[in-house]
């Protein structure tokens, strides 16, 4: 049996009597590109940064390639690479300065800090704004700086936050393409988007948090057989439904979140309309 | 497109990353952020050379005055130290380290916000890199060590080490020793409270809290002079404060300050010197521990914010079609029962929504007042005539609101693509700011003049008070009009209530900042010599006779202004929305 990538027991953050991440048991296997989904104010960011270091949980483990977060920080974010929600990039560097900073401190010796910031640059089309501070350059190439630094030192696991948002058509499939060999690599990627079509054609396993709980957590095949309602015990209910294989990840997560824990719908649906604008 | 080579190294064991190579990263980076500052050409923009012009200007005046702060305190620390130890006093040592400690402490928490403001980038991001814990105490230890209160506190004690040195050659090794492990021992003090200040401002109601106390220690700063000098005489009033100190003695000895001092003076003593050396070893150690448990929880991902409040759960939605009422059924709409438009009242509520949230601007407001009233106690102010105590506290309780009017957009960010992409005038939004801004500035106004006529020793003469009332008119007037012009060709990002300010094109922002000032205080200062003219002309009237014109072109000019700020918007709108958007 391999070491997941990824493993958390029992997850949980608090803001005072705010349950942010409720009991959030994740298993995703090395080599998975693995979708995070969720409705905003869910818990993915949350759950992304106590998966990182960034936030301490209130109760529940994290391991990170078998090894607990908590103990072994330094060692495991050696391993992984994160592009978080605010990007964290240093405004007052230039792209290059920056993944030269990030290199050096991942313990990249200088020339391959530099052969990695060039090829990087060049591979981001960031190569021609050498220049420019981070601080004036677009969202879009800020997301795809906050992904060379991510990616710098090679790492095994790689959490993404939003990734795409605001990266152009050609860059996205540049990026795409990346990611994609990074798996084939035996890398982990952990990914959180809220554009569904590119989940579904990238992810090959996708959870499901809402409201801070874990609601749905499988392949994209198991979750159109409707195989997500998972039981507190974490096991799975499978109901056929006819018709399953053509559902479209949007349909599943619709039906998933639309619905409160309780089998409910949800506060607000799609059938519901304003009464001004019928 | 290029091909990424070296994945499959990735998956191999590595080794372990030196110390010196991440310590030596972080200082590049900070090199780096420092040249990028200063030396960064930005793109040309209209009216650079008066920019350069006035940053020169700016210099030869500010450089002066940071060099005589920083002379100041070094110097007189040398000097009283030579003073103690060569005249016999050395009880004296420990009051006047206590006395550098403290202006340290009070200086480093002062300027808390300010070294926020500046700096580019948060020492605690760097948890995010694969650190260990002592390399990240290491770095935050040293992070910082450049800060003005730090560079002063540090050559005080050198200036004491060298003043006991001259005094006593035989004193300079042990107080060199000792001073070395004094500052060590502050560095880690202001570190110690500044990690857990930036713990407790996390939350809104602690800097509310905050604000509150350091306002109301500069209030119980003026009571205490206002009891000086209306109980003792100058003499007397030394004679004081030097018997404080020597009572003080005693106690002082069980802080850092007297062990500090009594290993200094009881080298004669080895074993008591070492003993009182080790005790602020200790007090050193104590400081880092508490600063260490901080930055530990900080480095564990402690969550630094405002809890977050979501008590009120959304109930689900009663999945029954809402009825549509159809164009026919709307009801007609109400006529208006105010006499504002909707678009300046729906503004003037969202300010005043915003200001009765913000604590510490309530605060900022009401600290004027109460400085009136110690001023009008006062003696020295007393003897001020009451016709220059008027105008001089109308002056002192304007300076600050009025410095508002020249951003009203700066508390807005992203919000002002609103007013832009709305269908509304601009000239409503900016009409609704300044109404918000008026009100403060009138109440405030109004209220310190009640104050100044209740305790004023003699009444104040009416052509002063025509002349101050006219005086006010103008002032206000004037700055509502330049503010308004400012708020839109220089806008500034910040959070209301929040001391972390973002710090967008700078360099834009000089020229206004020193117009700002510029206006202000030459508004201000325009008193001075038309009050001169009218005493030495002997024309009580004279004052009111300027003020009364100059208000009503004050006024005349702010309706100018008023009728030009939509054209204005639509000409600076690029600007405008650029830099607040950059928030």
């Amino acid at each position: 049996m391999t070491t997941p990538a990824i493993d958390t027991t029992a997850l949980t953050r608090r803001f005072d009597d705010f349950t942010a991440v409720d009991n959030v048991n994740l298993c995703v296997d090395a080599g998975q590109f693995f979708g995070f989904l969720g409705p905003n104010g869910a818990g993915k960011s949350t759950t992304i940064k106590m998966l990182t270091g960034l936030l301490a949980p209130t109760s529940g483990s994290i391991r990170i390639l078998g090894e607990d977060l908590e103990a072994n920080s330094a060692e495991i974010k050696r391993q992984i690479g994160v592009v978080p929600e605010g990007m964290a990039l240093f405004g007052r560097l230039t792209a290059e300065e920056y993944l030269q900073f990030v290199g050096r401190m991942y313990g990249l010796d200088r020339t391959t800090t530099l052969n990695r910031t060039r090829e990087l640059l060049d591979f981001m089309q960031l190569a021609n704004e050498q220049k420019k501070l981070i601080t004036d350059f677009s969202h879009g190439m800020q997301k795809k700086l906050a992904l060379a630094a991510a990616v710098i030192h090679g790492p095994k696991v790689l959490f993404l936050d939003e990734p795409f948002e605001g990266v152009d058509a050609v860059a996205a499939g540049t990026l795409k393409s990346m990611l994609l060999r990074m798996i084939a690599r035996g890398a982990t990627i952990f990914l959180t988007s809220h554009v569904l079509e590119i989940v579904e054609r990238l992810c090959t396993h996708i959870a499901i948090i809402h409201r801070g709980q874990l609601v749905a957590q499988g392949s994209l095949d198991e979750l159109r057989a409707g195989a997500w309602r998972a039981g507190k015990a974490g096991s799975q209910e499978a109901v056929a439904t006819p018709g399953a294989e053509k559902r479209s990840l949007e349909q599943i997560f619709l039906e998933i979140v639309g619905t409160d824990r309780e089998g409910n719908p949800a506060a607000t649906s799609p059938e519901q309309e304003l009464s001004w604008l019928s | 497109m290029a091909e990424l080579t070296g994945s499959e190294s990735v998956l191999q064991s590595l080794p372990p990353i030196p110390a010196s190579a991440q310590l030596l990263a972080v200082a590049w980076l900070r090199w780096r952020i420092f040249v990028n500052g200063m030396f960064r050409k930005r793109p040309k923009r209209k009216g650079q050379v008066v920019g350069l012009v006035f940053g020169i200007l700016l210099r030869i005046i500010v450089w002066p005055m940071l060099a005589m702060i920083v002379i100041g305190p070094v110097a007189g620390s040398g000097f009283l130290a030579w003073m103690a130890i060569s005249e016999g006093h050395p009880r004296s040592l420990a009051p006047l380290l206590l006395g550098i400690t403290l202006l340290w402490q009070f200086v480093s928490i002062n300027g808390l916000s300010i070294a926020v403001s500046m700096q580019s980038f948060d020492p605690a991001s760097l948890v995010r890199f694969p650190l260990r814990f002592g390399r990240y105490f290491v770095l935050r230890s040293l992070l910082g060590l450049l800060t003005p209160s730090t560079i002063v506190g540090c050559l005080a004690l050198l200036a004491v080490a060298v003043g006991i040195g001259i005094a006593d050659p035989s004193l300079a090794p042990p107080a060199l020793a000792v001073m070395a492990v004094y500052a060590l021992m502050n560095i880690y003090l202001t570190r110690m409270i500044g990690a857990w200040m930036e713990r407790w401002l996390a939350n809104r109601r602690f800097r509310e809290i905050f604000s509150m106390l350091m306002a109301m220690f500069a209030v119980s700063f003026q009571f205490l002079n206002l009891r000086l000098n209306s109980t003792h005489a100058p003499g007397v009033r030394t004679s004081w404060l030097i018997n404080i100190l020597h009572s003080s003695g005693s106690y002082l000895n069980w802080l850092p300050s007297g062990f500090a001092a009594q290993a200094i003076l009881l080298v004669k003593h080895p074993l008591a010197a070492f003993a009182q050396f080790a005790a602020l070893l200790a007090c050193t150690a104590l400081f880092a521990a508490v600063f260490s448990i901080r930055l530990q929880k900080q480095f564990l991902g402690e969550y630094l914010g405002e809890g977050v409040n979501r008590r009120a759960k959304a109930q689900p939605a009663p999945r029954t079609k809402v009825t549509v009422p159809q164009p026919a059924a709307l009801p007609a709409p109400e006529a208006p029962r105010s006499i504002l438009s909707p678009t300046v009242a729906a503004c003037l509520r969202k300010e005043w929504l915003i200001l009765r949230s913000n604590g510490a601007q309530m605060i900022g407001l009401l600290t004027p007042l109460f400085f009136v009233v110690i001023f009008s106690m006062n003696r020295a102010f007393s003897a001020i005539s009451s016709k220059y105590f008027l105008p001089a506290a109308m002056a002192y309780v304007l300076i600050g609101p009025l410095g508002t009017l020249y951003n009203v957009f700066g508390a807005d960010g992203r919000g002002v693509q609103v007013y832009l992409l709305a269908p509304i005038r601009m000239r409503d939004v900016v009409v609704a700011k300044n109404l918000m801004s008026l009100t403060l500035i009138v109440t405030e106004a109004a209220l310190a003049w009640t104050i100044i006529c209740v305790l004023a020793r003699a009444p104040i003469p009416i052509a002063t008070q025509i002349a101050t009332a006219f005086w006010a008119v103008f002032v206000v007037a004037m700055n509502l009009a330049i503010g308004t012009v400012r708020s839109i060709q220089a806008p500034r990002y910040f959070v209301p209530g929040q001391t972390r300010q973002i710090r967008a094109a700078a360099p834009a922002n000089r020229t206004s900042a020193l117009l700002v000032l510029a206006v202000l205080f030459g508004s201000m200062l325009l008193q001075i010599p038309v009050a001169i003219a009218s005493s030495y002309f002997h024309v009580p009237w004279l004052a009111a006779w300027v003020f009364g014109p100059l208000a009503v072109a004050a006024v005349f000019g702010y309706a100018l202004t008023l009728g030009n700020a939509e054209r204005l918007i639509l000409a600076h709108r690029d600007v405008f929305a650029e830099e607040l958007c950059k928030a």
